[in-house]
């Protein structure tokens, strides 16, 4: 346990390593210049050349590498040039609304597609599962720009009981818990519809075996069944695909984010990705590595847990 | 009237009289030599419009769905939406109104000597900074166009006054990609900012410049308080109606109308939000429809059809200069000037307006003047012709049609449909052009650099100015790195002339050399829009999207 910590860790920091070098060397191979975007099309070129000698830019990329890499250590993420606040304050500020998005997300996701997926599952070809199942495909096939702007349609334009956007300020007719039921509807439904069908398969597969076809032979109730026996064994595998979710909804809302105008993370490194604003980009890759490593080391032991045979 | 007027106003009116100076051109004029707008909105016998829309109301809240920029630095934004929010509080010299005027701001008048060298300026006197109760000075001004145009502040107002009042020179430092030494620049003469009295200076410079005016309400050029050392945020001094009162980059920005009186009356509302959306026009809309917005800045193609159909909503637009043009390098097969008249011919710019921004604008002739230019001349409009397309190529020696690539970007949206709708035109003719979409940071890294590319124009006030950037022989921004000789001759001749009969009669040959050897296709002038709440009243939407608050008030 303890030497697979270790090498865990150390798997972390060497990933780390190599995402913030990649993201630097790429950011710089793109096109763009910071220095011109700062200072607009009007400036003169020597202007531009001015402020990118007083950024430091004209040095080579090792060295400017090497200096983030320090002041990162040091705890120093440097400053955002869009911004222009420390990356910190930007980062935790958006990152803050970002969780708080994900957590309710996945709050309503879990449960909601693991009691449909089992729902599903357990009587194979039921009316109960087609119904399930063809809603599940019809909400993992639709994009979630599109289901947006569909409910935008009916919630707020048609209807006028939803607020269209979520700056995340409650004004005197749209309180700040309904800015959110919108971005989480979409992200439910789209995220939902995934998990549930591949919780049901996973049911399926379990219910057809034979401790199963035993159990309830046996004469246990079906409920039981269902509960005892069948659940625990069909959610191993969509474990990891449930934690696969958290790195989705920490990194990948940026459409929801943008679509509602919600102040999250993922929009953030959209812009800071567009703008060239390289701390933040870094800043940002280095959370998302970290989430994703976490999710990681999480379903491992979680593996542990559910199934006593795996051990690491 | 006491003041004696520009000997080239008197000139202007005689020219008007004899109906060889257009009444628009002259009101530029006049105004631009120191006229009132008023007087000379009667001399050139019209009246002034006035903006009849009910009386102002005191009080109430606005919100405006806008990017929140970092604010930091006035004399560097180099976005119109940073200045939005600033302008509410720091001023500018003048006021160029939809109609092209210049009006006063913090300049009460201007005089121009004959030759136009040098300018002498008056500052009201009753224009109170906020902290402190001080009147803004001459040397305010000063101090704040000195350090525009000082190198180590990176404004963009040296491209606009370079020419005018700065000199180069040699820095000692060499410069390690050139290996030559450093240019740098100055103001040309220690007397280039004079000042004459508290409330009046004078600004001289080393060559001609009708523009000067024009110049002061250059996006960048607010009046910050000396004492802040070019800075700018939340609580800042400014002589304008509102505070800065909170600011989050990329979230809100906030602004509270100050107790005293305004010199120019107003402000009517109390307070103002401003709400960053994001980029995406569905959010925009969203936010309109749900009313958690009263205004959206600017509005994008994709999401008009849906704003137009909020009840609560209206659209505000205006005609501008303001296009993209599809240009080619002079290179195979683009050489030719059959083949570049080909792709024009192949063109119905009526359905690309149409198309590719809802009919909102007008239709482009494919020379690079647009009517709202005062020297605009009418040549003829170039019809869609496919015939003599494919014939035009086949006599320049392709008669299966031709295959290129040109380079454009996704965004704005209306771009990339127009050079949609222009390739399938082309098709038709055989020209078949393959779409290479690029993301702007990249498209402007290459611009001048593609063979074949849609670039945008922003909106000027005058056709010879867009000529000369962008079709002069050598010059920066000539993109298509278009040459010809009798075209550069005659843009000179024409920009000699104040007279616009004059230059309209130089500008109609401009632009027939245009049609028949021009290297650009210009499919379109666009009208800017933008949405508010019927209750938003007092507003009118500028041509240069800047926004004006003081005179906004919303109906109870």
């Amino acid at each position: 346990m303890a030497r697979y910590l270790l090498r865990q860790s150390l798997n972390i920091v060497l990933t780390l390593l190599a995402v913030t070098f990649l993201v630097f060397a790429l950011n710089e191979l793109t096109p763009g210049d910071v220095a011109r975007k700062l200072l607009g099309p009007y400036a003169t070129q020597e202007q531009v050349d001015h402020l990118f000698r007083e950024m430091g830019l004209d040095r080579p990329l090792l060295v400017r590498y090497a200096e983030y890499l320090g002041n990162v250590l040091r705890g120093d993420l440097g400053t955002s040039v869009i911004y222009r606040q420390p990356v910190a304050d930007v980062l935790l500020d958006r990152l803050g609304h970002t969780l708080l998005l994900a957590a309710i997300c996945f709050a309503v996701i879990v449960p909601l597609s693991v009691a449909l997926g089992v729902l599903a599952g357990m009587r194979e070809r039921s009316p109960l599962d087609r119904g399930i199942s063809v809603f599940a495909s019809v909400c993992a096939s639709v994009p979630e720009f599109a289901m947006g702007v569909f409910m935008l349609a009916i919630f707020v334009v048609w209807l006028g009981v939803l607020p269209g956007t979520s700056p995340m300020r409650a004004t005197a007719e749209w309180p700040v818990w309904m800015q959110f039921v919108l971005p989480v509807a979409v992200v439910t439904l789209y995220d939902a519809g995934y998990l549930v069908s591949m919780i049901r398969a996973s049911m399926v597969e379990v219910m057809r075996q034979p401790f199963v076809r035993t159990a309830v032979l046996k004469g246990m109730p079906f409920g039981r069944v269902v509960t005892r026996h069948a659940m625990r064994n069909a959610l191993i595998t969509p474990f990891t695909v449930i934690l696969l979710q958290l790195n989705y909804l920490v990194s990948g809302l940026v459409v929801v984010e943008t679509l509602f105008a919600y102040p999250g993370f993922g929009r953030m490194m959209l812009e800071a990705a567009l703008a060239k604003d390289i701390a933040v980009v870094e800043a940002g890759a280095l959370v998302a590595v970290m989430v994703t490593m976490l999710t990681q080391l999480l379903g491992d032991l979680g593996y542990m847990k559910l199934d006593p045979r795996i051990r690491i | 009237m006491t003041d004696k007027l520009h000997p080239l106003v008197t000139a202007a009116g005689r020219e008007m009289a004899d109906g060889k100076l257009d009444r628009r051109e002259f009101l530029r004029v006049a105004t631009l030599l120191g006229v009132g707008a008023g007087a000379a909105y009667s001399m050139a016998g019209l009246s002034e419009p006035a903006m009849a829309q009910g009386a102002p109301r005191k009080g109430g809240t606005l919100r405006l769905g806008m990017r929140v920029q970092d604010l930091s630095s006035p004399h560097t934004y180099s976005w119109i939406e940073a200045t939005n929010v600033a302008r509410q509080t720091v001023e500018y010299l003048t006021y160029t109104g939809v109609d092209n005027v210049t009006r006063p701001g913090l300049v009460e008048k201007w005089e121009a000597s004959p030759d136009l060298k040098s300018w002498k300026i008056s500052l009201r006197r009753d224009a109170k900074w906020r902290k402190g109760g001080r009147a803004f000075s001459a040397d305010d001004a000063i101090w704040n166009m000195k350090r525009m145009l000082d190198p180590a502040t990176g404004s963009s107002t040296v491209g606009l006054l370079r020419a005018f009042i700065l000199e180069n020179f040699e820095l000692d430092e060499i410069d390690p990609r050139t290996q030559k030494k450093r240019v740098s620049f100055r103001l040309w003469d220690s007397n280039a900012f004079r000042k004459i009295d508290d409330f009046t200076f004078e600004i001289n410079g080393k060559s001609s410049f009708l523009g000067i005016p024009e110049a002061m309400f250059h996006y960048p050029a607010h009046m910050l308080d000396p004492a802040e050392g070019g800075k700018f945020g939340v609580g800042s001094n400014g002589t304008g109606a509102f505070e800065l009162v909170e600011l989050e980059v990329g979230k809100r920005a906030i602004l509270v109308a100050r107790k005293d009186p305004h010199w120019a009356g107003g402000p009517w509302l109390d307070r103002i939000e401003v709400i960053d959306l994001g980029d995406d026009s569905a959010a925009q809309v969203a936010a309109l429809a749900s009313r958690q917005v009263d205004m959206i800045y600017q509005g994008a193609i994709a999401a008009l059809p849906a704003a137009e159909r909020l009840p609560h909503v209206q659209v505000n637009s205006v005609d501008t200069a303001y296009t993209a043009v599809a240009r080619v390098h002079p290179i195979k097969p683009f050489d030719d000037k059959r083949v570049r008249q080909a792709l024009r011919h192949a063109t119905d710019t009526e359905a690309v307006l149409k198309v590719a921004h809802r009919g909102l604008g007008s239709p482009g002739e494919h020379h690079h003047v647009a009517k709202v230019h005062p020297e605009y001349a009418d040549v003829g409009f170039m019809r869609r012709d496919v015939a003599k397309a494919k014939a035009l190529l086949a006599e320049a020696g392709y008669p299966n049609g031709i295959d290129t690539e040109i380079a454009c970007r996704p965004q704005p949206d209306w771009e990339l449909l127009a050079v949609q709708t222009m390739v399938e035109q082309w098709k038709e003719a055989g020209i078949r052009v393959k779409i290479n979409v690029m993301p702007s940071a990249q498209y402007w890294d290459v611009w001048t650099k593609v063979p074949f590319g849609f670039t945008t124009w922003a909106h000027r006030p005058l056709g010879v100015m867009v000529l000369g950037l962008a079709y002069r022989t050598g010059a920066a921004w000539n993109e298509a790195n278009w040459s010809n000789k009798e075209f550069d001759a005659l843009l000179a001749e024409a920009e000699g002339y104040l007279d616009v009969e004059k230059r309209r009669a130089v500008v109609a040959r401009l632009e027939q050399i245009m049609l028949d050897d021009g290297p650009a296709v210009v499919p379109l002038w666009r009208a800017l829009f933008n949405y508010s709440d019927k209750k938003v009243k007092g507003y009118r939407i500028h041509p240069t999207a800047y926004i004006e608050f003081r005179e906004v008030w919303i109906e109870g």
